[in-house]
C-alpha cells in the first residue's frame, strides 16, 4: 500500500507538488512509474465513468437529464433480468442502442490503440497501423464478397447480422496468415512484414474493388463497414465485443517490458534472452486477432490505432508499462467521443465513425507534434 | 592459459551458406583480461562475437563460457554471462538514458512488470560509475555519441557478465572520449570480467589491451601480447598495407598506415 500512500500524499500536495516529485533527484525511478501507472489506471477508470454517463445520456433523440438516464439503465437491466419485455421509451432507448454501443465504442478504442501500439513496438516503424498485416483489406474484401454474391452462411442463414463479422473475421485471419507465411518465408524482419502486409493487403482491396463493381445494387448493406460504424451493435454481439478484447487488450500488457526491450532492436533483445522469433510470432497473432475482432463487427475505423499509441509516447516516454494502459484509456475515449459525434451531429442521419476519429484526433496531435515533436524519437 | 578459462573456443566454424565466414577458431581466455579483435573488414570479428552471444548459431565447434557449453543453454541462461555492445543503435524509440541502462537488468527480473529496488540500485551504481547518472530522464536519442558509448556499455555491466562483448566502441568518438571508453574497459577488465573488444584503431588496442588477437578471413593470425605480435611485417599481411610500427617516447606502441598494397587483380 506504500504506492497508494504516496498517490495520495502527492495529491494532496498538488499538481505543482507532485512536479517537484518527479522532478527530485532522489525519486525512484520505478516508484515514480509505479505512481504515474496508478494515476493512469484511476484516470482511467473516473473517464470512463463519466464518458459513459455522457454516452448514454445523449443522442440523437436528444439529451436525457444524467440521473433519469442512470435510473433509466438500471431498471431496464432489472426487467431484462426478470424477462419483463415492458420497457418503456427512455429504458429502450437505453438498453437496445445506447448501452451497447458504448460497450462496443470502449472495447474498439482500445483494442485498436493496443495492437497498434504493439505492432509499433515490434515491427519498430513509428507509421504502422493495426491494419499494416492486412487484416482490414481481408475482412473488407470477404465482407463485401458476401454482400456483392448475397451467398450466406448455413448456420447464420436466420441471422444474417452476423454473417458480415463472421467473414470479415475469416478474412482477416486469412490476409494475415499469408501476411505472415510471405514475411517469414522471406526472413521474418520488421521491414519484410511491412513490405506483405502492405502487398497483400494491395491485392484484397483489389479483390474487393472487383466485388464492389459486381454487386452495385445491395452495396448500401456493406457501405456501413467499409467506412466504420456502431450502428449494428445490438445487446448481444456488444459482449461478443467486449469481453475477448478488453481481456487481450489487458493480456498483452503482460509484455510490456519485452516490448521496451525491442526499443533497442532486435539484436539486442536476443541477446537479452529474449526467444525474438517467437516473441515476435506470438504478438503478431495476438495482435491481428485483437484488430479481426474490432474490426469484424464495426468496419474499419482508421487513426485510433496509428496515432493514439504515439499521443500516449510523447506524453509519458518510452515505458510501455505506461504506454499501454495509456492507450487503452485514450482509444476508448477518443472511440466514445467520436461516435457520440458521429451519431448525433446531423441526427437522424449516422455520420461514419472512422472519419469523426481522423477529425477529431488530428488537430489534437497536430498540436501535440508541434509542441513536442523536435524530441519525439518515434 | 588458466586453469579455469573464461571462454574457451575449439573449432568454430560459421558458415553463411556458401561462404565460410569461420574458419576453425581455437582460443582460451582467463578472467580479467582485456582483449583486443583486429582485422580488417569482414575478417569475421563480428560474426565470431555474434556466435559467442549466441546471436548465431555456429555451424560446427564448441564455445564454452565460464565452463558452460553456450549453444545448450537458454538464451535467457546466457544474457546472464555474456553482455555485448553493439558497435551502432538504429532508432530508440524516444527510451531514456536509465530505462535503457535498467534493460540489462531484464535476464534477472523474474517478476512480471516492475523491476526490484535492487536492480534500480545495482543500475544507479552502474550510470554513477560511467558517469551519466545526470542523464537519467535524457533521451537517448538526444545524447551526445560518447554519452550514448557510456550508456550502452553500462547497459552491458549491469547484466554483471563474466564476459563482455564490445564491438565497436569508439568509431565514432574523439580521441578524449576514445581514450575514455578503454580506460572504462580497462577497468572493467580488472574487476575479473574479461573484455572482448572489436576495433580498427590498432595502436589504441595495442596500448590498452593485454591480449589482442589478429584476424584475417577467418582464421586467426596471431594472439599475444601486442607489443610482440604487433610489427609491419603482420600489418602488411593482414591489411595489405604498409605501416610504420614504433614506440614513442613513453614506450607506448603506435602504427602509423603509409600506404596500401595494390592487389594483383
Amino acid at each position: 500500500m506504500a504506492e497508494k500512500g504516496s498517490l495520495f500524499s502527492s495529491l494532496k500536495k498538488g499538481y505543482k507538488g507532485m512536479k517537484d516529485d518527479m522532478n527530485s533527484q532522489d525519486d525512484s525511478e520505478i516508484a515514480r512509474k509505479k505512481k504515474r501507472f496508478l494515476l493512469i489506471v484511476i484516470f482511467g477508470l473516473f473517464m470512463s465513468l463519466v464518458a459513459f454517463l455522457i454516452s448514454i445520456s445523449i443522442s440523437s433523440g436528444g439529451v436525457i437529464p444524467v440521473a433519469d438516464a442512470v435510473a433509466a439503465l438500471f431498471s431496464s437491466i432489472g426487467k431484462a433480468f426478470s424477462n419483463d419485455p415492458n420497457l418503456d421509451m427512455i429504458e429502450l432507448y437505453i438498453y437496445n442502442a445506447r448501452l451497447p454501443r458504448t460497450i462496443a465504442a470502449i472495447a474498439v478504442g482500445a483494442g485498436l490503440a493496443v495492437a497498434g501500439c504493439m505492432y509499433q513496438a515490434i515491427i519498430r516503424n513509428p507509421l504502422v497501423d493495426p491494419y499494416i498485416t492486412g487484416v482490414s483489406s481481408g475482412a473488407g474484401c470477404l465482407a463485401m464478397a458476401a454482400t456483392a454474391l448475397g451467398f450466406s452462411i448455413p448456420f447464420l442463414a436466420n441471422n444474417s447480422l452476423y454473417i458480415i463479422p463472421v467473414v470479415a473475421i475469416i478474412g482477416g485471419i486469412a490476409a494475415f496468415m499469408i501476411t505472415m507465411t510471405v514475411a517469414e518465408g522471406s526472413g521474418g524482419s520488421s521491414i519484410n512484414y511491412i513490405l506483405a502486409g502492405t502487398i497483400v493487403g494491395f491485392a484484397f482491396s483489389s479483390v474487393q474493388t472487383i466485388f464492389m463493381s459486381m454487386g452495385k445494387d445491395n452495396l448500401t448493406d456493406v457501405m456501413w463497414w467499409l467506412y466504420g460504424s456502431f450502428a449494428n451493435i445490438t445487446w448481444e454481439n456488444s459482449w461478443i465485443i467486449f469481453v475477448p478484447v478488453m481481456g487481450i487488450s489487458i493480456v498483452a500488457m503482460i509484455w510490456a517490458r519485452e516490448f521496451n526491450l525491442y526499443s533497442m532492436g532486435e539484436d539486442q533483445a536476443a541477446q537479452l534472452g529474449l526467444n525474438i522469433k517467437m516473441f515476435k510470432r506470438l504478438t503478431m497473432i495476438v495482435a491481428s486477432v485483437l484488430t479481426a475482432l474490432c474490426v469484424a463487427f464495426v468496419g474499419i475505423i482508421g487513426f485510433v490505432g496509428l496515432v493514439v499509441p504515439h499521443a500516449c509516447r510523447m506524453a509519458l516516454g518510452s515505458d510501455h508499462r505506461l504506454i499501454m494502459p495509456a492507450s487503452v484509456v485514450i482509444g476508448a475515449m477518443l472511440m466514445l467521443f467520436a461516435d457520440l459525434v458521429a451519431r448525433t451531429v446531423l441526427s437522424p442521419a449516422e455520420l461514419p465513425v472512422g472519419a469523426i476519429t481522423a477529425i477529431i484526433g488530428t488537430p489534437v496531435f497536430a498540436y501535440m507534434l508541434m509542441r513536442r515533436g523536435r524530441s519525439y524519437d518515434g | 592459459m588458466t586453469d579455469d578459462p573464461i571462454l574457451r573456443i575449439q573449432g568454430l566454424v560459421k558458415d553463411f551458406g556458401d561462404f565460410r565466414a569461420l574458419k576453425g577458431i581455437d582460443l582460451e581466455f582467463g578472467k580479467g583480461l582485456l582483449v583486443g579483435l583486429i582485422g580488417p573488414n569482414g575478417c569475421g570479428k563480428s560474426t565470431m562475437m555474434k556466435c559467442i552471444s549466441r546471436l548465431h548459431p555456429q555451424t560446427s565447434g564448441t564455445i564454452e563460457v565460464a565452463g558452460k557449453d553456450v549453444s545448450s543453454m537458454k538464451a535467457s541462461e546466457v544474457a546472464k554471462l555474456v553482455a555485448t555492445v553493439p558497435a551502432e543503435m538504429g532508432q530508440t524509440f524516444g527510451i531514456s538514458v536509465m530505462d535503457m541502462v535498467m534493460l540489462g537488468r531484464y535476464p534477472f527480473v523474474e517478476k512480471i512488470w516492475w523491476e526490484d529496488p535492487e536492480d534500480e540500485r545495482v543500475t544507479r551504481e552502474a550510470m554513477r560509475t560511467f558517469g551519466i547518472d545526470h542523464l537519467r530522464r535524457k533521451q537517448v536519442a538526444l545524447c551526445s555519441s560518447g554519452e550514448r558509448q557510456r550508456a550502452l556499455i553500462a547497459k552491458a555491466y549491469v547484466q554483471q557478465p563474466k564476459l563482455m562483448l564490445v564491438d565497436e566502441p569508439t568509431s565514432h568518438l574523439d580521441m578524449k572520449y576514445k581514450l575514455q571508453v578503454m580506460e572504462y574497459l580497462q577497468k572493467m577488465a580488472r574487476t575479473d570480467m574479461t573484455v572482448i573488444v572489436a576495433e580498427h584503431d590498432i595502436s589504441l588496442m595495442a596500448r590498452y589491451c593485454d591480449v589482442c588477437v589478429i584476424m584475417k578471413k577467418g582464421e586467426i593470425v596471431a594472439v599475444g601480447d601486442p607489443k610482440v605480435i604487433i610489427t609491419e611485417q603482420l600489418i602488411r599481411d593482414v591489411y595489405e598495407v604498409e605501416a610504420r610500427v614504433g614506440l614513442d617516447a613513453d614506450g607506448e606502441i603506435y602504427v602509423l598506415p603509409k600506404r596500401y598494397i595494390e592487389e594483383d587483380l
